[in-house]
């Protein structure tokens, strides 16, 4: 019986990659719960009223959007509005030439690894440097991040240093520090020679205009701090209405992704430096992005948009653990890739049909979330979707047959006898290629079919029970 | 909580859903329910037209063979009393999947009203009638495996707080209690390779606390955790709570 | 590009007109976030210092405690904020050079870079700079050490009022402990682009 494509990737990966990235995992997972749960009377409280603030901006962003593009202009930043990752990535380019700029330095941005705006730009002969540490050596690797927060959380010393050793950036050294302090070295000439500096954004306020950054490196720092322009790129969905709301998102946000109370570097920034001063941008352009996210709007799972991209779905889920990021073919893995990366495809849907099933839909996700996203719920959203579209599902048995039977009683009753068979025949005989895919790893309990029924029929009058 | 609204009780009448997996395989864990219910004064009624919950097809995405199977259960448990399931799964699909699926369905209400009447087993004893202790004996060190549809219910401390109170009982915790075993109904076959994964993590964390068995509200857990500790030439001993609560009964005289 | 302004916002309006009610925004104190250990505080520094240990980072009480970390360390190359020269310049012996502009073009000039401080969060250990007060971004930022002057009274308890508090200010940013990455295998490293060694200095 074929199985589906996320299981077979995860029976092919290599051991010692799946005990790294459990530990990893599994490390600040309970670190994350820990913290929470020490410091605050009751964490569920916080992550509920936060997931309350962020589904009332996903459903209030006909009248967020207009405002925030106001007071973003209204602080001196100019605004730009990109439909698809295309036309982001043209955006990014014609504010660089614009400026005559060829560099940019990069910190790390989900969305532009979504629109793949690095190879856009070295396709237009532009240089774009990844920053975060995780983030170049993927970049210079020409591979993938695998996850939201820890990007090369599948890579192990050696090959970093192996590919740092190809790269010229030293002979062949496996000391995490060593590799750091060599990185640190590199990169803080490029940030002084780069035209642009590119970040994300994990919040802006609506409020004030304030874009709101969190980094541990302090590379996003350093791209505000040395070049003369800075590009924000960002999802229509990162609102916040008023600068207080913050408070309450910054402290879930450090806790959840990497248990930290906050992150090292948690900037403000509402506009392009005052004049007179020395350092920082003294241009700044906020590309609002779509690409994908008002069709998830429209859809019975926009709750996903929510997301403020914190991994901790990923860290909990036992499928990530066993699989890692890369079984998900997707720039989001785990149990929020699993609901937004189908949704991102739009008509391609079906191509990613098969995230949503990549699930024991335990709830862990749902528990860990946040902004309290019920992952769960939306991923059974999906498998529906995808039924309905007739998407072939591997491994899933079909249901037609048992919905039959279990909505005539009768029909129930026989087969409940008739399943006896089961205990005469060798399960391999038997029709079902369920039965035989789980006799593979496990045995079955002796079928015991209406064997209650009698007893509970056959039992004395109560009157007459000891 | 997912199952706030429920109706308050007012008698000691309940319907029992005994589950489509212990209608197959799991004869006992229904027999000790029936016994524990009535050991608590209620009035079991066993509504034979009773099938499936629905859950395997709303789990694959096949929600009109699943609101077929829905409707079908909510013409069997007609009524006003509360509907008592031996499993937190089969529960949280009355009371939280069914409605999700009848979302747009003209039929929601009489859903939703199921779903108000269902209860897990343990979240019933505790929550719905107040028992909190239990009492006779079971000599055992027991590992309680908290069901992932627990989650969001107060079945999994109901069960801890019945467990931890019988007499020689000694419940003992074991890592990484809250992941999940791996089973996920056709996920176990579906996705052969990351549930039994799963399920041998799980088994290697259970195995490290030296349990003498194996506790939980879900059979269908204990059929794959069963299954695979058997294939893998160690078995374990498990049991329901049900049969737990049952055999403390029955070693302190008291049945 | 207008164009795709109006058929973002058209798509986001038609999404948006299906749904029968929207989500209320809800009121919440900021009470909820306030942890344990900031409430009923007195001496905000003391927090602060303790809370910053956590993060790795190291909080001063004099500059004498400043140079001679420094001196011991032999970083005795660096920037000073013009404005603070004058009060911490008596206690640096004349081996120290230091200079009060930052020359780009020699970043790896400097051992340390003193800037002054706009605020501090004692219940996460935080330094908060801006703009106004640290105009030379890359001296807080490109050498190992970074010194930050505050004063008591500039010490926020915890971050809801350092956020209703926010200065209007284009570049505020708050800095918990030194730069660092878990990147390779999940290994702590301090240092990475920023600081290795985040000073508050109590003036």
């Amino acid at each position: 019986m074929a199985n589906q494509q996320i299981d077979q990737f995860a029976a092919t990966l290599p051991r010692d990659k799946r005990a790294s990235v459990y530990q990893s995992t599994k490390g600040t997972h309970e670190k994350r719960t820990k913290m929470l749960w020490d410091q605050y009377a009751d964490p569920n409280r916080l992550r509920e009223i936060a997931g309350e603030v962020k589904q009332h901006v996903i459903e209030n962003l006909d009248t967020y959007l207009p405002q925030v593009e106001a007071k973003l202009k209204a602080n001196g930043a100019q605004v730009h509005w990109a439909a698809t990752g295309e036309e982001a990535c043209e955006a990014v380019h014609r504010i660089m030439k614009a400026r005559g700029a060829t560099k940019m330095v990069k910190a790390k941005t989900m969305v532009s690894e979504e629109i793949e705006l690095a190879h856009y730009l070295e396709k237009q002969g532009m240089e774009a440097l990844e920053t975060d540490l995780g983030e170049f050596i993927v970049q210079i690797d020409h591979d993938h991040p695998s996850h939201i927060v820890r990007p090369i959380i599948h890579k192990n010393r050696r090959e970093i240093a192996t590919s740092f050793e190809r790269e010229g950036l030293g002979d062949y050294n496996d000391d995490p520090q060593t590799i750091t302090l060599r990185a640190r070295r590199f990169l803080r000439q490029k940030y002084l020679e780069a035209d642009v500096g590119l970040t994300g954004a994990n919040f802006v306020s609506v409020e004030s205009g304030r874009v709101v950054l969190v980094t541990n490196e302090g590379n996003s720092r350093f791209c505000l701090a040395a070049t003369k322009c800075h590009i924000v790129l960002v999802g229509i969905e990162k609102l916040v209405p008023r600068d207080r709301d913050l408070g309450l998102l910054l402290n879930l946000l450090g806790r959840s992704g990497t248990a930290q109370q906050l992150t090292v570097y948690t900037e403000f920034i509402s506009g392009p430096k005052a004049a007179g001063r020395p350092d920082g941008p003294e241009e700044m352009h906020v590309i609002f992005v779509d690409n994908g996210r008002t069709e998830v709007l429209a859809t019975e799972c926009r709750d996903i948009l929510r997301c403020i991209r914190c991994g901790a779905c990923l860290n909990v889920c036992p499928i990530y653990r066993q699989a890692s990021g890369h079984a998900y073919r997707s720039v989001y893995p785990g149990p929020v890739g699993a609901v937004l990366s189908p949704l991102l495809m739009k008509e391609r849907f079906p191509e990613k049909a098969d995230l949503p099933k990549a699930s024991s839909l335990c709830g862990a996700c749902q528990e860990v979330c946040p902004v309290n996203i019920p992952i769960p719920d939306l991923l059974l959203r999906l498998r529906d979707k995808a039924k309905e579209e007739h998407v072939p599902s591997p491994g899933t048995p079909p249901m037609g047959v048992w919905a039959l039977m279990a909505s005539q009683p009768a029909a129930w009753k026989a087969a409940l006898v008739g399943g006896r068979m089961m205990n005469i025949l060798p399960t391999k005989m038997l029709p079902v290629p369920a039965l035989r895919a789980w006799e593979d790893q496990r045995t079955l309990p002796a079928w015991k079919g209406g064997a209650f029924r009698k007893w509970m029929r056959n039992r004395p009058a109560k009157g007459d029970r000891s | 909580m997912l199952n706030t609204s429920r109706s308050p009780l007012t008698g000691k009448r309940v319907q029992l859903m005994a589950t489509c997996i212990c209608d197959a395989f799991y004869d006992d864990v229904a027999v000790a329910t029936v016994q524990v219910l009535e050991h608590l004064g209620c009035t079991v009624e066993f509504p034979e037209g009773q099938t499936c919950c629905g859950q395997p097809a709303f789990n694959c995405g096949d929600w009109p063979a699943s609101r077929k199977v829905v409707r079908h259960t909510v013409r069997t448990f007609s009524g006003e009393v509360p509907v008592v399931v031996p499993s937190g799964s089969c529960a949280a699909m009355l009371f939280h999947g069914a409605p999700l699926e009848f979302e747009k369905e003209a039929d929601l209400p009489a859903v939703e009203a199921l779903g108000r009447r269902a209860w897990e087993l343990a979240d019933f004893i505790v929550n719905g009638l107040g028992v909190k202790t239990w009492p006779g004996k079971y000599e055992a060190k027991a590992a309680f495996h908290r069901s992932c549809h627990s989650r969001g219910t107060a079945s999994g401390t109901a069960a801890d707080q019945l467990l931890c109170s019988i007499a020689g009982l000694t419940v003992i915790p074991f890592g990484e209690g809250e992941q999940c075993c791996g089973f996920g109904g056709t996920f176990s076959v579906s996705f052969p390779n990351i549930s039994g994964g799963m399920g041998r993590l799980k088994l290697e964390h259970i195995r490290a606390a030296q349990p003498d068995l194996l506790v939980s509200g879900d059979m269908s857990c204990m059929m794959h955790l069963g299954g695979l500790a058997e294939r893998e030439g160690k078995p374990i001993r498990t049991q329901h709570i049900s049969q737990v609560l049952r055999d403390a009964l029955r070693n302190g005289g008291l049945l | 590009m207008s164009d795709s302004r109006e058929q973002i916002l058209g798509r986001v309006k038609a999404a948006l007109k299906e749904l029968p009610e929207r989500a209320p925004l809800p009121d919440w104190y900021a009470d909820l976030v306030v942890l344990r250990e900031a409430r009923g505080v007195t001496d905000a520094w003391a927090l602060f210092a303790e809370r910053m240990k956590l993060v790795n980072g190291t909080p001063l009480t004099s500059a004498a405690e400043l140079v001679k970390l420094l001196d011991g360390k032999g970083w005795r190359r660096g920037y000073c904020d013009p404005e603070l020269l004058p009060t911490l310049k008596p206690a640096f012996p004349d081996s120290f050079k230091i200079e009060t502009s930052f020359d780009r073009t020699r970043v790896d000039d400097y051992d340390f870079g003193i800037t002054r401080a706009t605020g501090a969060i004692a219940e996460t250990g935080t330094l908060i700079l801006s703009e106004a007060d640290t105009p030379t971004r890359l001296a807080a930022l490109a050498p190992w050490v970074h010194v930050a002057a505050i004063r008591r009274d500039q010490i926020y308890v915890d971050i809801p009022h350092a956020v209703s508090s926010l200065p209007a200010d284009p570049n505020i940013i708050w800095c918990t402990g030194p730069s660092k990455t878990a990147d390779v295998e999940g290994i702590l490293i301090e240092g990475v682009h920023g600081p290795g060694m985040q000073i508050a200095l109590l003036v």
